[in-house]
């Protein structure tokens, strides 16, 4: 979505909508529910579909936009599941999708001042800094670090707790991998979480900067921890930035799946284990990479996989970048409904490849039980 | 009768719908009342915005009776919804009961051959559940996620019409005092559904194209059929839709379809597109005269769908060859449907073989504006040529011009169903269009015998309609029921 689109730019492809919530399940004949804020409250409103409504009611001035309207725009959790299963708004133009439509109304409430409290810190801090993030300083060992590598790791920074512990994992593995690497470190944030939050004023001159240092490595293989830097740096920039193309971007888990193929990595016995793979969305249905994860885990000796019911492209979220308060306690909620489907499974560790992911499950485990969500780099550096 | 309701009143009754049911199943969030607002899909700016006091979301036949009677006690007006609502128009200050909730497939009946289902149940559930029993359900021409008693209470054209007839066999009926009683044979303590009316009237047939009006369907039986042995879809292609028809009233007549349907060129091209075709088909479409298909391309494909024995279908397959050519058309063989139209045969393959309907990007084109009337099929064969021409007037601006034609009740009457696509915001042109389609309306009734599908007035329908406001006088004195789903105009009777 141009950065310089308004509510309008959505309004003939909203109007496209058959509010038959085709956009809140997923593949026939299961039709399992994919929309956490469905799962939550089945309504038209809290809806794909709901979003548009609201777009075009406020186009049609029959509500004012509000703080309330905005704690609804961040409430949803943007999971993608809208826009996998609902085709008729993106067939047309601005040929967006659902939630891009939903970031446009986040944008329109923090161009207008409505900003709820859990963005504001993030919104007070770009003002300040210009930047939301520090510049990550990924160490690799000397042996494997080579600024002339043709594979450039994404050092992404640290808006997760687990994301430290997602990177020491990945720079232990590429070191046992032994292929020479670079880092590329952003300034700071690479944008994608001013994308979600609407802080679109506040985007461009960050994208700008940091392309302006990728540009010059674009023929390199860009290797990505987090699905959302992946998504939005291979997928976003040339949006946002005319004059970007696209970068040839791998994520962590299918260098790895090739590592293993190519008998890089070798797995060591270390047990017998049940576990069970939730798809991240960005990941999943973002990026479209589900095999690759599961090739990792079946490399991996002693480990079984079982799926949760929904899997793969009809994935559940984890609940995780839910800033709205519209619906109280919907991101745990979610999480913790993911976490119930995990338990069916009987599985003894949940294998996740985000590191949002892995905080938002963590969160609304007993401390003791946290240790059973892993990131698969941890999983696979354990065992490897 | 003009309601009022004062804001005291309303409050009160929305406390009391809380306290009987539980707060968690009521919503009045600005929000959720301006998105239920319009309810008919695309946010329709030619339907008035009524914005609601407040939305119901009931998990049970008894919050549906509690609702009901304190809305009829304060006389507050009720809107009774499924999913993807057509033709239904909201009450400003009213309740939208919104059944999608209640969405449990409660019986499966594969001797009989029913399956009761609550109201909520949307046509992918009710496949997804028959998968494996033997039995299919009648695929109405509604994307899947839409409720099946939506389409059979709001009459939905029913694209399985030939021999199916209409889908509801019992209905479950909730009255504005409480009332709850049963139209078919489930009335009897003990008894299923297997019998739509006797020893007594067809109370049912009150409630299909009732809009709601009549009451609020709690459960419903409705018929599914045999998946038998051998299942064949044949498509023919014709060139002039007077052959099609005398093609399909052919078959009918020899008791072979299960389903039949007439296809127009645009339609079969773009109404089964998935969105990676839309670029490369639809263009072309965008940019012809819907009357005159390119050479070699036929004007409309005749789909008949039979089953049965494996050498019955394969019979029928003969026959169908011989009787296309009777009246000038052709078999088309599966191989040659793939190669030319891949986006049709996929479509095809989808709605007939899984008994599923594809969420079509046919659809996104816009909000469509369909014609709709039901003829004897000697006088379809001129309306179809006086539709389409009217239909070529509004110009290319509105393709594509989608129409799709088929037997009702063993051909004793034929729908047509043409719609165009104007741009969804473009009102001028869409309110040009609404007018046109009444003078049409009129055209089709007096010049054609046609009647039309949805309600066009009561002044058309004489003293029809007078009985009609006096049934619903006695089942619904405070006429809070869908006031505004048109069949009474603008709510009043």
């Amino acid at each position: 979505m141009r950065l310089a689109a308004t509510l309008q730019d959505v309004q003939a492809a909203a109007s496209r909508c058959l509010r038959d919530a085709r956009c809140t399940y997923g593949s026939w004949p299961e039709n399992r529910v994919l929309c956490p804020l469905y799962a939550h409250d089945p309504s038209f409103t809290f809806s794909g579909g709901g979003y548009l409504f609201l777009i075009l009611a406020l186009l049609d001035n029959k509500i004012d936009f509000n703080q309330s309207t905005a704690e609804f725009a961040f409430s949803c959790t943007g999971c993608l599941a809208c826009d996998s299963n609902c085709h008729l708004f993106s067939a047309h133009a601005p040929y967006a999708g659902i939630l891009d439509a939903v970031r446009l109304l986040r944008a329109e409430a923090v161009r207008k001042g409505f900003i709820p409290e859990g963005v504001r810190k993030v919104y007070d801090r770009v003002k300040k800094t210009g930047d939301y993030g520090h510049a990550s300083a990924l160490a690799l060992p000397e042996k494997i670090r080579d600024d002339a590598a043709a594979t450039v790791i994404f050092a992404e920074c640290a808006h997760t707790p687990s994301q430290k512990e997602v990177s020491a994992a990945a720079v232990r593995l590429l070191e046992k991998i032994g292929r020479p690497v670079s880092v590329f470190s952003e300034r700071g944030c690479c944008g994608s979480t001013l994308y979600d939050l609407g802080l679109w004023e506040e985007l461009e001159p960050l994208v700008r900067a940091n392309w302006a240092r990728m540009e010059p490595m674009r023929e390199k293989m860009f290797v990505f921890m987090s699905p959302h830097c992946q998504e939005f740096v291979v997928r976003r920039y040339p949006e946002i930035l005319p004059d970007a193309a696209p970068v040839n971007g791998r994520h962590i888990s299918q260098l790895l799946a090739g590592a293993f193929k190519e008998g890089r990595l070798k797995s060591r016995n270390a047990g017998k284990i049940k576990v069970s793979y939730h798809d991240p969305c960005y990941l999943g249905r973002g990026l479209g990479i589900y095999d690759a994860p599961r090739d990792v885990l079946a490399g991996l000796e002693g480990v079984e996989l079982v799926e949760m019911a929904r899997n793969r492209e009809d994935s559940f979220c984890c609940g995780a970048r839910t800033p709205g308060g519209y619906i109280p306690g919907l991101a745990e909620d979610t999480a913790r409904e993911r976490l119930r489907e995990f338990e069916a499974t009987g599985a003894d560790l949940l294998v996740t490849a985000c590191a949002y992911c892995r905080d938002s499950f963590r969160k609304v485990m007993p401390v003791k039980d946290r240790a059973r969500v892993k990131d698969l780099t941890e999983l696979v550096d354990e065992r490897t | 009768m003009v309601i009022k309701v004062v804001g005291v009143e309303r409050e009160a009754a929305c406390r009391e719908i809380r306290e009987a049911i539980g707060a968690e199943k009521v919503r009045d969030d600005e929000i959720t009342l301006v998105t239920y607002g319009r309810i008919r899909h695309g946010f329709d700016t030619m339907w008035p915005f009524r914005k609601p006091c407040m939305v119901v979301f009931p998990e049970s036949r008894e919050d549906v009776v509690e609702t009901l009677k304190i809305a009829n006690r304060y006389v507050i007006p009720v809107t009774s919804v499924g999913t993807s609502a057509i033709m239904l128009g909201t009450t400003e200050g009213g309740i939208i009961l919104d059944q999608r909730r209640r969405d449990k497939v409660l019986e499966i009946n594969t001797d009989s051959g029913y399956a009761v289902i609550e109201p909520g149940v949307s046509f992918d559930k009710l496949t997804a559940a028959l998968r494996g029993t033997g039995y299919k359900c009648a695929v109405g021409t509604m994307p899947g996620p839409g409720t099946v008693l939506g389409q059979a209470l709001s009459r939905g054209s029913q694209s399985f019409s030939t021999r199916y007839l209409n889908v509801v066999v019992d209905l479950e009926v909730a009255l504005p005092d409480g009332t709850v009683y049963s139209t078919g044979s489930s009335h009897f303590a003990g008894v299923g559904s297997h019998l739509r009316y006797g020893p007594y009237p067809d109370l049912a047939g009150l409630y299909l194209c009732a809009y709601g009006a009549m009451g609020v369907v709690t459960k419903a039986a409705v018929r599914i059929h045999p998946a038998n042995e051998a299942s064949r879809v044949n498509l023919a292609g014709f060139d002039s839709y007077a052959d099609a028809v005398d093609f399909i009233k052919e078959l009918v007549n020899h008791n072979i379809p299960e389903h039949t349907f007439i296809w127009n060129w645009h339609m079969y091209l773009t109404w089964p597109l998935a969105p990676e075709d839309m670029a490369s088909v639809m263009p072309e479409v965008l940019r012809s005269d819907f009357r005159k298909p390119p050479e070699g391309t036929p004007y409309n494909i005749v789909s008949t769908l039979f089953s049965g024995y494996p050498d019955q279908v394969e019979l029928y397959e003969k026959i169908c060859e011989r009787v296309a050519k009777k009246y000038h058309g052709r078999v088309l063989p599966e191989e040659e449907v793939e190669k030319r139209f891949p986006a049709t045969a996929a479509g095809f393959k989808q709605q007939y073989g899984d008994f599923h309907y594809r969420e079509s990007v046919h659809w996104s084109k816009g909000r469509f504006v369909g014609w709709y009337v039901f003829g004897e099929p000697k006088d379809m064969k001129e309306v179809e040529k006086f539709a389409a021409g009217e239909f070529a007037k509004f110009g290319k601006e509105i393709n594509p011009v989608n129409y799709y034609s088929h037997p009702f009740d063993y051909g004793r009457s034929i729908l047509l169903r043409i719609a165009g696509f104007p741009e969804p915001t473009d009102i001028e042109l869409r309110r040009k269009i609404a007018k046109k389609f009444d003078e049409m309306y009129d055209v089709a009734l007096k010049r054609y015998r046609a009647v039309p599908i949805r309600p066009i007035g009561s002044d058309r329908a004489g003293t029809y309609m007078k009985v009609l406001a006096r049934i619903k006088k006695a089942l619904d004195p405070n006429n809070i029921l869908n006031r505004d789903a048109g069949l009474f105009e603008e709510g009043e009777l």
